[in-house]
């Protein structure tokens, strides 16, 4: 494959990453917020994916493999936490907890 | 080595992403959600404009010999615009459902760019996976969490789902990563492959792992045509192999990962909450 043939493909997993990165910040909903660390983990798994094509190597389509056990179980995790926190809150503001800044 | 004019073009075409990204950044800026007057219209307009201009100043550069299938890379236009627009609205929609919806759809269109790239697993695993499952416990809470109506059946939309937090700092430092990202893929030179790191044949992980194969059966089934089965190896095969004889850890590992966060989210899960309202107050 060719390398800038690659970059088109890299330029969507750029995007998808930099857009995940800033709804993650610019979102109040915590289940938004973690539902764009998902977007970011698809930029990043495009990017894995592109480039064991450009090397003839597929040891990025197996780390692909591993990206999407870690996502499930963040997914797990993160939306456990949210749900014990809406259930004191009664709010999915992650504003309603800035009192946990230091 | 690159003659003078292709690499001074190769430049320009660094400096038109510069260009796009700043472009794109107040193009998303406009798009965010907040309160009274929200020029999201011309937000979409002026983001669409600047992606498809961006690819036809990308495009002007591609050499004749791809490496992949004209088609194939045509058709990774489509999907990447797909992603890029659903990730867009993922961000900007001020109603989390339709979010997780939106996000649904850059799953899918990733899964077809993946099979442009010949990751024909990778794109199946991804929609059953992400699409399938992991989407799934996203809708279910967002729906465990969702506001009431109000009495006349109008839709809520809560203020935190409505008010963007800080948009414009946060897409700043988000466009100038992604500037940079692209200024450095685009550079010439800076991707180059690596013929050191290409995995041995089909033929030689045949021969030298897969001795036990099965060909006979395979040639028993499907006839005529199972020369070539039989000396070529699937995407999946190959990934298989990989997984099992370069990551053997890796995969031992990622199997405690999973066994220690179903532990921990039945732990949580389970977790007394003191002081929890005892109506719900989502009840009108």
């Amino acid at each position: 494959m060719n390398d800038i043939a690659l970059a088109h493909y890299l330029f969507t997993g750029a995007v998808l990453f930099a857009l995940g990165m800033v709804g993650f910040v610019t979102r109040r909903n915590m289940i938004l917020m973690f539902l764009c660390t998902e977007m970011m983990f698809q930029g990043v798994v495009v990017s894995l994916v592109g480039f064991s094509r450009l090397h003839g190597n597929d040891t990025g389509q197996t780390f692909v493999i591993f990206v999407l056990t870690i996502a499930a179980a963040e997914a797990a995790l993160a939306l456990g936490l949210v749900v014990l926190l809406y259930r004191r809150k009664r709010t999915l503001d992650a504003g309603a907890w800035a009192e946990l800044n230091g | 080595m690159l003659c003078p004019s292709v690499e001074q073009g190769l430049f320009a075409m660094v400096y038109a992403l510069y260009t796009a990204s700043v472009i794109g950044a107040i193009a998303l800026w406009m798009m965010m959600p907040r309160r009274g007057y929200n020029p999201r219209k011309i937000g979409a307009i002026l983001g669409a404009a600047t992606l498809g201009g961006t690819w036809l100043v990308l495009s002007r550069e591609l050499p004749g010999d791809l490496g992949i299938s004209r088609v194939a890379f045509g058709y990774s236009y489509i999907f990447s615009a797909i992603a890029i627009i659903a990730a867009v609205r993922v961000i900007t929609h001020n109603r989390p459902v339709y979010s997780a919806l939106w996000f649904v759809l850059v799953v899918l269109s990733s899964a077809g760019l993946f099979l442009t790239l010949d990751a024909q697993f990778m794109a199946l695993a991804m929609v059953i996976i992400y699409g399938g499952a992991i989407l799934v416990t996203y809708v279910f809470v967002i729906m465990l969490a969702a506001q009431a109506d109000d009495p006349e059946g109008k839709q809520v939309v809560t203020e935190y789902d409505a008010v963007a937090r800080e948009p414009a700092g946060a897409i700043a430092a988000g466009f100038l990563l992604l500037a940079v990202l692209l200024g450095v893929y685009f550079q010439p030179g800076s991707l180059v492959a690596n013929p050191d790191a290409a995995a041995p044949s089909d033929a030689q992980l045949i021969a030298s792992t897969l001795t036990d194969r099965p060909a006979k059966k395979i040639e028993d089934r499907l006839g005529a045509d199972a020369t070539d089965r039989t000396q070529h190896l699937d995407n999946i095969e190959r990934i298989g192999l990989d997984l099992f004889t370069s990551h053997p850890l890796g995969l031992e590992l990622a199997g405690v990962i999973l066994l220690v966060s179903l532990v921990g989210a039945v732990v949580i899960a389970r977790q007394r909450v003191e002081n929890e309202p005892i109506v719900p107050d989502t009840q009108p």
